[in-house]
């Protein structure tokens, strides 16, 4: 195989597909690095870590067609090292290959290909759906923090995807809070709901293209094809469990605050939280004032008071401040607005005008 | 192995892959895998975590394992593979964890009251080596035309070659081939009891007919009739009903007929009227195979290395052997997996023999006093034949059991050349073959010798 591709290209391609790579030490070589495929249909990068796989279309000069594993990370140190303008060649020679960038050459024992598994992309999908790469990854990106990283239950550590009327809905909890996107999508036919790892979806995030990707899904597995691009993930086989039914219907008091006062004063509140990182809020809707209160028995006490628009009646609440603080993460609003259904209750916190968000969080005992 | 078990199943086949699949295939790949269930048109639903698993095994090990489980029954038409759900596999794996420890099956102790047989002793679980071949022949004889090609069958040889599992074996495959028959084993002694039991009871005559009722009757260890005069003598009237109306007989004894001490001629006569085969020492191949096979039948393979040492550390009993094997399946149960070959060298250090120390001059007193001759003549340079004879016979047991030198025995038996002990030696292993007498005689000096 004797392939020639830009420098550029082919850092960013060895950075996105290394992450499909298995990183821990594998039983399988071949799952550790990096199958590059130059053929009729142009130079190609797959990696799989039997969780997630990925097929990637690079531009370049396919000179001589071939086959070659090469272990990822060696690759991807030579990638990030790459520093000239130019064109990289690769040269495929019994068993080595060689990289001649530049003024350097370097000689990298290959792997046996023939373990390579086959990355099962779907033929024929019933369920597929087009919809902006990057709307996809800012979600994945954002939501995935909010799922549970503990594998005990694998359904908490998914994110629930569901798509009903038009409607892509994604959830990811921990059991501790739980965050809800949605986006309106622009063909409203299909409908369906799956559970993908909340680990692949972050990997694959980082893999999505911005423009449009058609993304689809069976009983097992989803994908995200675009143009140059495959992606695969196995999804969690289980049942996600009904989270609609800890949403409470009606509220008792509501507060609307400056995103950036909140933050500050959260902030700073933070500092004085107990060993359980414990942070009380109180709703004062005679003096319309929202406020934060920490106490911490070796280092002091903090409170802090912001102006808000509140509505109905007083109440205090406690939570971890992490849970708090996460809300941010999740949207760009201006204003928040907090809604509580009363003691040892969950508490709503949406983005005023921004109807995408739903993020909801269990208080702490008092 | 239960072909309906779906964990039992998997887990043979899994043996079986693991011999074509490299290890990091192996562990890839069928770590996370089971049989969720054996379909009852023969299909076998196989658990994959992902549709990964899927298009690989469908791809690459679907004519394997087909293959496997065809060659375990042609029941199974097909495999299908299964993305199960994650919970479910982890119950799984946890399950198999705890079913790794193995238990003892029940059947192992259970014995047969009607014809006090033990059904572990199958011809399945016998090795036929180079050494009990013959006897193995005879038994299928036996059991083809039963007490018509050789009765009474006698067969002999020391204790733990296998006697005993060869009776039995054939007693069970009786009752498998000819139902309806009657099949009854016992000892000797227990014959014994019997009979004494009865005359005492002063019901002797419904245990003649207790036991002319038989179509085969196994006695084991016959030998121990020696000396119990109306017994033998009641065994000897049983024959003759028996071997009269075409009923197989089948004894066993640790020597042939002729050799068994104190026991009427007429019967010996009788005992030996059949056919009588000798069940030699088993050689190291046959060792092997019977280590190999106890093994398996616990499930375990054990690396060759060990099967070797042990083969060869244990050279005449196959009931020791099995002691061995024993020890080290249980080492093997209890840390999970199979010891090394110094474990095992460890663990079967109980089992070997001490090296038999004696000094030349025991020897000399014993032979002397064997043959009646002064021991001081042994040291002399006489050529006397009754001499000679006793000193020749002390060289080969010197050379034979002891392993000692032939330069040193020249000295110790008074200065002689070393040639001379090698050509006495020669000799009397030369005699021992056609001679019986002197091999008998031997083989009392060597009892008198322990």
């Amino acid at each position: 195989m004797i392939i020639s591709i830009d420098k550029k290209i082919f850092s960013e391609a060895v950075y996105i597909v290394t992450r499909f790579t298995e990183r821990k030490n594998t039983t399988l070589p071949v799952l550790s690095s990096i199958l590059i495929i130059a053929g009729d249909d142009g130079i190609k990068m797959r990696a799989t870590n039997l969780e997630i796989g990925i097929d990637l279309k690079i531009e370049g000069e396919c000179i001589v067609k071939g086959v070659v594993a090469i272990p990822a990370i060696i690759l991807q140190q030579i990638a990030t090292s790459l520093t000239y303008e130019g064109k990289i060649n690769l040269e495929h020679i019994g068993d080595t290959i060689s990289l001649i960038s530049g003024t350097g050459k370097s000689l990298i024992k290959t792997i046996p290909y023939d373990d390579f598994p086959s990355i099962p992309f779907p033929e024929n999908p019933k369920n597929r759906i087009i919809l902006p790469g990057i709307i996809l990854k800012n979600i994945f990106t954002s939501i995935t923090s909010c799922a549970s990283t503990s594998t005990i239950r694998p359904e908490l550590a998914s994110i629930y995807i569901t798509i009903e009327g038009g409607i892509l809905t994604a959830t990811a909890t921990d059991s501790f809070r739980l965050a809800e996107k949605k986006i309106p999508l622009s063909n409203k036919g299909t409908q369906g709901k799956f559970l993908i790892p909340a680990k692949n979806a972050l990997d694959i995030a980082q893999a999505l293209p911005d423009e449009d990707i058609i993304m689809s899904f069976d009983e097992h597995q989803c994908a995200f094809v675009s143009t140059g691009c495959m992606l695969v993930s196995r999804l969690t086989n289980a049942v996600y469990p009904d989270y609609r039914q800890i949403i409470p219907k009606e509220s008792i008091v509501e507060a609307i605050v400056l995103r950036k006062d909140f933050e500050n004063a959260l902030k700073r509140t933070a500092i004085f939280s107990d060993s359980f990182q414990k942070v009380r809020i109180n709703f004062d809707p005679k003096k319309k004032i929202f406020s934060f209160f920490a106490r911490n028995i070796d280092i002091g006490e903090s409170s802090e008071t912001l102006s808000a628009n509140i509505s109905g009646s007083a109440l205090d609440l406690s939570f971890n401040h992490r849970y708090l603080s996460a809300v941010l993460a999740l949207t760009g609003a201006e204003s928040l607005s907090l809604l509580a259904a009363g003691i040892g209750r969950p508490l709503i916190i949406k983005g005023v005008g921004d109807t995408s968000l739903l993020y909801l969080v269990s208080p702490m005992n008092q | 192995m239960d072909k309906g078990n779906p964990r039992e199943l998997w887990e043979y086949v899994l043996t079986q892959v693991e011999l074509s699949v490299s290890p990091a295939n192996f562990n890839t790949w069928f770590r996370n895998s089971f049989i969720v269930k054996i379909g009852e048109d023969g299909v076998l639903y196989v658990g994959v975590p992902s549709q990964f698993f899927k298009d690989w095994y469908l791809k690459k090990f679907h004519t394997l394992l087909l293959k496997i489980v065809r060659g375990i029954s042609y029941e199974f038409r097909n495999i299908e593979y299964l993305i199960v759900k994650d919970e479910r596999r982890k119950a799984q794996n946890e399950v198999k964890h705890i079913r790794s420890a193995l238990e003892l099956p029940l059947d192992e102790f259970y014995i047969n009251k009607s014809d006090n047989l033990n059904p572990r002793y199958t011809f399945d679980t016998f090795v036929i080596g180079s050494f009990n071949n013959l006897a193995y022949v005879a038994a299928q004889a036996v059991l083809s035309r039963p007490g018509i090609t050789y009765n009474p069958l006698f067969i002999y040889g020391d204790t733990g070659r296998g006697k005993t599992h060869l009776i039995q074996a054939i007693g069970n495959q009786f009752k498998k081939q000819y139902q309806g028959r009657k099949v009854f084993y016992l000892t000797s002694e227990k014959f014994t009891i019997d009979y004494t039991d009865s005359v005492q009871a002063g019901t002797a005559n419904r245990f003649k007919d207790k036991y002319r009722q038989y179509d085969l009757l196994i006695m084991d260890d016959v030998q121990f009739l020696s000396k119990k005069t109306k017994t033998e003598e009641e065994l000897f009237h049983l024959f003759n009903t028996l071997h009269d109306t075409n009923k197989q007989i089948i004894f066993s004894s640790d020597r042939a007929p002729v050799s068994i001490p104190d026991i009427a001629e007429r019967l010996k006569g009788r005992l030996a009227s059949g056919m009588t085969i000798d069940i030699g020492e088993p050689d190291i191949e046959s060792r092997m195979a019977i280590v190999r096979k106890k093994a398996a039948s616990h499930d375990l393979i054990f690396p060759d290395e060990i099967v070797e040492y042990v083969a060869a550390a244990m050279s005449g009993s196959i009931r020791e052997l099995e002691g061995m094997v024993n020890t080290i399946i249980c080492h093997a149960q209890v840390k999970g997996c199979i010891p090394n070959i110094t474990e095992v060298r460890q663990s079967l250090r109980s089992f070997t023999r001490p090296q038999k120390n004696i000094s030349v001059k025991s020897v000399v007193d014993k032979v002397a006093s064997f043959y009646g001759i002064d021991e001081e003549s042994i040291y002399e340079k006489t050529r006397r034949r009754e001499v000679v004879r006793p000193r020749q016979i002390i060289m080969y047991i010197l050379r034979e059991d002891f392993n000692i030198s032939y330069p040193t025995i020249g000295t110790k038996l008074g200065g002689r050349d070393h040639t001379t002990v090698i050509h006495s030696c020669e000799k009397i292993k030369r005699e021992i073959i056609v001679d019986n007498e002197l091999a008998s005689e031997i083989q009392n000096i060597r009892t008198l010798l322990v």
